[in-house]
């Protein structure tokens, strides 16, 4: 491992005054991704901004309409939470499956969504959940949607001086649901090949709000509003489903690698949108 | 003396003791906690690191190597090429093909050019920057048929082809001509990875300028020490290899063990320093030896009385950059073309193919897995073709007891492969899974394969093994063995034999580290022949101090040697059980009255033979047979493709210890999985480009079926302490055919490439006529 600093600063004002002041800093808090890529030389840190004993970073509550989740909060603590299972099921199905017991002990969904994997299994539900993304630095603070996060592949739209602080959604009414699925390697321990999450908002069987999101298929993780737009007020079928699956296969722009083939990614799209759609509609109580 | 029948003629009982029975091993709680001690944990803090320079090409002539720069970095201690080896640097395993560093050549991306040592992993990889290598690149040739073809460039200079082998039997023509059905396929099985969980590691210490210590893991510390005294042109015993317990070997450390060692070696001497040498994964991924690649066609007929009548194979095997055990490896596959199966008419031809990728080596299975899946999907096909059960089909052609194998080698005894198969049958309920059960757009199927695998060395190279033991003087016993412990078990096997022989808990018997200064050569732990060699011998050496302890008790007891027994640490007399001395005061007099306290067994396996022109002898000692059945779920919506139960049996001659068999057939059913459904090496103009376990994908425990507890048969082999035969090959040949013809049956998508995954399951079942 090559030699960097460290610091552990014990608010955010002080990690935020590092991050601005210090050159080349990275800040981190699980590690999972920023170790290997520090080990492979893909990165190549002065300084650590360790966020673990910034207590203010970790929480998960609802406020003021939305469900406001902590940068530091793991994977296992977005699975421990009802406010999640109750509210964003999507993201416990995402965070549930996402890597081993331990990688979801250590990793953060700040750090999942900032290291801007077109895979990153955290991104279709919170996508379809309407998340936006709470952005702090010394002199700044601004909001912007989770989409306007990802620049591109393993690139995120933050200035060096940055930091994630917060990401929320909006609480979803009760005639919602929500669900994620994937395809993976094996059972577990294993990146997504494709991933599709939905979000459904029914008035008996007609659609009024229907969201989708892909990983996977394109640069960064997708989802389509404008496709979501024409399945408004019409009832929800499997012909439905059909269509919009068809129309997503065109919208969609996978590449071959060796974890699966573009072919094959743009046609489960369809399948697991439909799994996700189905128990999304179960899921409404 | 057969050795199958050590219990009721030489120790006069009807019942075993130790043998037979599941022991939990003295190590399983040292290995859960973390505590056992593997290489790595040897290295000091601060020892000099030692980091390989590879080839960065394919195929080159190497024009110069400039190392100057790179030796002035701080913290470079030196940086050695194969001008610096003082020995032979030719280090080919069959063939004289292989450099051990190389300087004139190079033959595929990761050939080794310089050992690069500093202070430190990270100042020794900045260093490597800095050597500076000029190439002459050559066309590189990536697949057997480009090597092959006229007018190929020269791999290496007597030509792309590095062996060929044969079996002519019967009359093929004659075969096909009395066949009702002929069914031909060929086969692609690809490169795999071992993925053991230790990575190559030596730590080598220079014990003056004319000796040096390597702790390493490996599969032979006796042919590391070859191999090291080879390259530094010293003689055996100026080297001393310990073995540390091993994380893992299948077959890979066999050959990586002596490459690696030998490197560290280089270096300690050269720099008179001690030196670590520990690969990281993605070399271990991309520059070790691999499963050898085979393309096999076949082509096999039968007739509508469910007999087979003639195979025709032809089987092309791609070595990689060097041969390495190709011949052997080629030589197994094609004894083995039929599978477990009688046929009078066979015409084989083996070609072993040279490209510039990654090498080929020893894996679990030895070329019978890919052969197997071949043979195996062959009678499948035949089975259905003639409309019988498929595992009809196969008992109808087994072999038995006084059959004879492709190569004509006469089947005295220990043949279980039909009971093997009828014990599957009834276990897995096979004739009510006949027809594949749908369940939403899920299907599942059942399917079977058979294996046999004979056991010990190919070739029929002579093979034998040794071991020792000490009676110390308070009772307690030193056992050495040169066969290694990788996580199977033999050695604890040996104890058990060794413990049922004197009559002592197996867990008073120390087993001692693998040292070649004090340990006597075993040859390697491999061709699963680690119990079955290695046992025996175990089985010598406690024969002939059970013989002394007796001699001795008999003279402190004052009874005749006939009448002692030894039982419970204890030897008394048979006639009076209370006339008995504990083993712990018989040692110290043993030593007093002069009885040798020490023993060591020898044993060599019976000679084999085979002409070349044909094929046809005795090729293999014995065989080990198995048979699995499995059910398998495809989800045919997305390809997904789930192994959810497997029903193993083995005739493994004798099981002496029936939850190290199980553990045997547990790996293997998981890494034959791994192998079929989810694994694959993706190279691109040679170059390895999943070097990791993010995109090298191998099964998780939540990928490991249910399986059934094995049927163990155990048809005895006589040359086998207690009878045993090897396990830990066997184990994994069936399970490829097994899955592949459970899709089948599943989905009517036969596979002829591996691995199957998702994406070529999903498109397969879009191209079914429906």
């Amino acid at each position: 491992m090559p030699s960097f600093k460290y610091h552990q600063p014990k608010t955010l004002g002080e990690a935020l005054e590092q991050l601005n002041t210090l050159e080349l800093a990275v800040p981190f808090a699980g590690g999972t991704d920023l170790l290997s890529s520090i080990r492979e030389g893909v990165c190549k840190p002065d300084h650590l901004v360790d966020l673990n004993n910034v207590p203010e970073l970790n929480y998960i509550r609802e406020e003021g309409g939305y469900i406001k989740i902590g940068a530091t909060v793991t994977h296992n603590q977005l699975v421990a939470s009802p406010l999640i299972k109750e509210k964003g099921y999507a993201l416990h199905d995402a965070a549930i499956n996402l890597g081993s017991l331990q990688i979801r002990n250590r990793g953060t969904i700040a750090g999942n969504l900032c290291n801007a994997s077109p895979a990153a299994d955290t991104a279709p539900p919170l996508l379809v959940l309407n998340a936006e993304v709470t952005i702090s630095s010394q002199n700044d603070l601004r909001v912007i949607p989770l989409e306007d996060l990802f620049a591109g592949p393993k690139i995120n739209s933050l200035e060096p001086n940055e930091l994630v602080t917060e990401i929320r959604f909006p609480v979803p009414p009760s005639n919602s649901g929500s669900a994620f699925h994937r395809i993976g390697r094996r059972k577990a321990f294993t990146l997504s090949v494709v991933s599709a999450a939905a979000y459904l908002e029914m008035n008996h069987d007609i659609i009024e709000d229907i969201r989708v999101a892909f990983g996977s298929v394109a640069i960064t993780p997708l989802r389509l509003p404008q496709l979501e737009e024409l399945y408004k007020g019409k009832q929800l079928t499997d012909q439905t489903m059909v269509e919009l699956g068809e129309t997503v296969k065109a919208h969609v722009a996978p590449i071959s690698d060796v974890r699966g083939t573009d072919e094959y990614r743009r046609d489960m799209c369809p399948v697991l949108m439909k799994k996700s759609l189905n128990k999304a509609r179960e899921r409404i109580r | 003396m057969e050795y199958d029948k050590i219990l009721t003629d030489l120790l006069g009982r009807d019942e075993y003791l130790v043998v037979g029975k599941n022991v939990i091993r003295t190590d399983a709680l040292d290995k859960a906690l973390g505590k056992a001690k593997y290489t790595a944990d040897y290295i000091p803090k601060d020892t000099v690191v030692v980091k390989i320079l590879r080839s960065t090409v394919p195929h080159a002539n190497i024009l110069s190597i400039d190392t100057s720069k790179a030796l002035k970095a701080p913290g470079v201690q030196g940086i050695f090429t194969a001008a610096d080896v003082p020995g032979d640097n030719q280090i080919g395993y069959a063939l004289p093909d292989q450099p051990f560093l190389n300087g004139e050549k190079v033959h595929f991306i990761g050939d080794p050019i310089a050992l690069v040592c500093a202070n430190n992993e990270y100042t020794a990889m900045e260093a490597m920057e800095k050597v500076q290598v000029d190439y002459q690149e050559l066309p590189s040739i990536l697949d057997v048929d480009a090597s092959l073809a006229e007018g190929a460039p020269l791999i290496h200079e007597k030509g792309n082809i590095a062996v060929t082998t044969k079996i002519r039997k019967g009359d093929v023509d004659k075969g096909f001509n009395g066949s009702d059905v002929i069914v031909e396929d060929t086969y692609w099985s690809p490169y795999q990875d071992h993925t053991y969980m230790e990575t190559e590691a030596a730590y080598a210490i220079p014990e003056g300028p004319n000796k040096v210590t390597v702790i390493a893991n490996g599969q032979s510390p006796f042919l590391i020490r070859e191999k090291v005294a080879h390259i530094l042109g010293w003689n055996l015993n100026q080297v001393r290899i310990i073995q540390a317990l091993t994380g893992g070997g299948f077959g890979g450390k066999d050959d990586m063990g002596p490459l690696t060692s030998a490197k560290a070696a280089l270096a300690a001497v050269k720099l008179q320093k001690p030196v670590a040498l520990v690969w990281d994964r993605d070399e271990s991924i991309a520059y070790s030896n691999k499963r050898f690649p085979a393309r096999i066609e076949y082509k096999s007929g039968a007739n509508k009385n469910g007999k087979l009548t003639a195979i025709k194979v032809k089987i092309t095997l791609e070595c990689g950059a060097y041969a390495n055990r190709s011949p052997f490896w080629l030589w197994r596959q094609t004894a083995h073309s039929a599978g477990p199966y009688i046929v009078e008419n066979a015409w084989i031809d083996g070609n072993a193919v040279y490209t510039n990728k990654v090498f080929g080596g020893s894996f679990r299975g030895f070329g019978d897995l890919a052969l197997h899946f071949a043979a195996e999907s062959q009678m499948d096909r035949l089975a259905y073709e003639l409309g019988m059960d498929p595992i009809d089909f196969r008992l109808n052609n087994v072999l038995k007891i006084g059959s004879k194998t492709t190569c004509d080698q006469l089947l005295d005894h220990s043949v279980g492969i039909e009971d093997c198969i009828n014990g599957v049958k009834e276990a897995s309920d096979w004739v009510k899974h006949r027809e594949p059960v749908w369940n939403g757009k899920k299907v599942r199927g059942w399917g079977v394969g058979c294996a046999h695998h004979g056991i010990s060395t190919s070739r029929s190279t002579p093979d034998w093994s040794a071991a020792s033991l000490l009676m110390n003087q308070d009772g307690s016993i030193t056992y050495r063995t040169g066969i290694v412990e990788l996580g199977q078990g033999s050695p604890f096997g040996h104890v058990k034999i060794v413990a049922e022989i004197l009559g002592v808990p197996s867990e008073d018997i120390r087993i001692e580290l693998p040292d070649t200064d004090s340990t006597l050569n075993a040859k390697p732990t491999h061709g699963s022949r680690g119990l079955m060699l290695g046992g025996t011998a175990a089985a010598k050496a406690a024969l002939k101090l059970r013989e002394n302890i007796v001699c001795a008790a008999a003279e402190v007891l004052e009874v005749p040697a006939e009448r002692i027994v030894l039982r419970d640490s204890s030897a008394y007399d048979k006639n009076d059980k209370d006339n008995q001395i504990r083993l712990k005061e018989l040692a110290e007099e043993m030593y007093i009255r002069g009885y040798d306290p020490g023993a060591y067994g020898f044993f060599k396996a019976p000679k084999r033979y085979f002409d070349p022109e044909t094929g046809l002898g005795v090729n293999y000692s014995v065989y080990t047979f198995a048979a699995t059945v499995a059910e398998v779920e495809v989800d045919t919506e997305t390809g997904e493709v789930t192994l959810i139960k497997v029903w193993p049996a083995m005739d493994c001659g004798k099981a002496i210890d029936p939850m190290m068999v199980e553990g045997q057939i547990e790996g293997a059913i998981s890494q034959g999985q791994g192998f079929a459904l989810m694994e694959g090496m993706e190279l691109r103009d040679g170059l390895v480009i999943n070097p990791n376990f993010t995109d090298y994908v191998v099964p998780s425990s939540m990928d490991t079926p249910e399986i059934e507890p094995c049927i163990i048969v155990e048809e005895p082999y006589k040359h086998g302490a207690f009878g045993a035969k090897g396990v830990g090959e066997p184990a994994i040949i069936s399970v490829v055919p097994t899955i592949t013809n459970a899709i089948y049956h599943a989905t009517g998508v036969r596979f002829n490439t591996l691995p199957i995954k998702p994406w070529d399951m999903y498109k397969a079942l879009r191209r079914k006529p429906q």
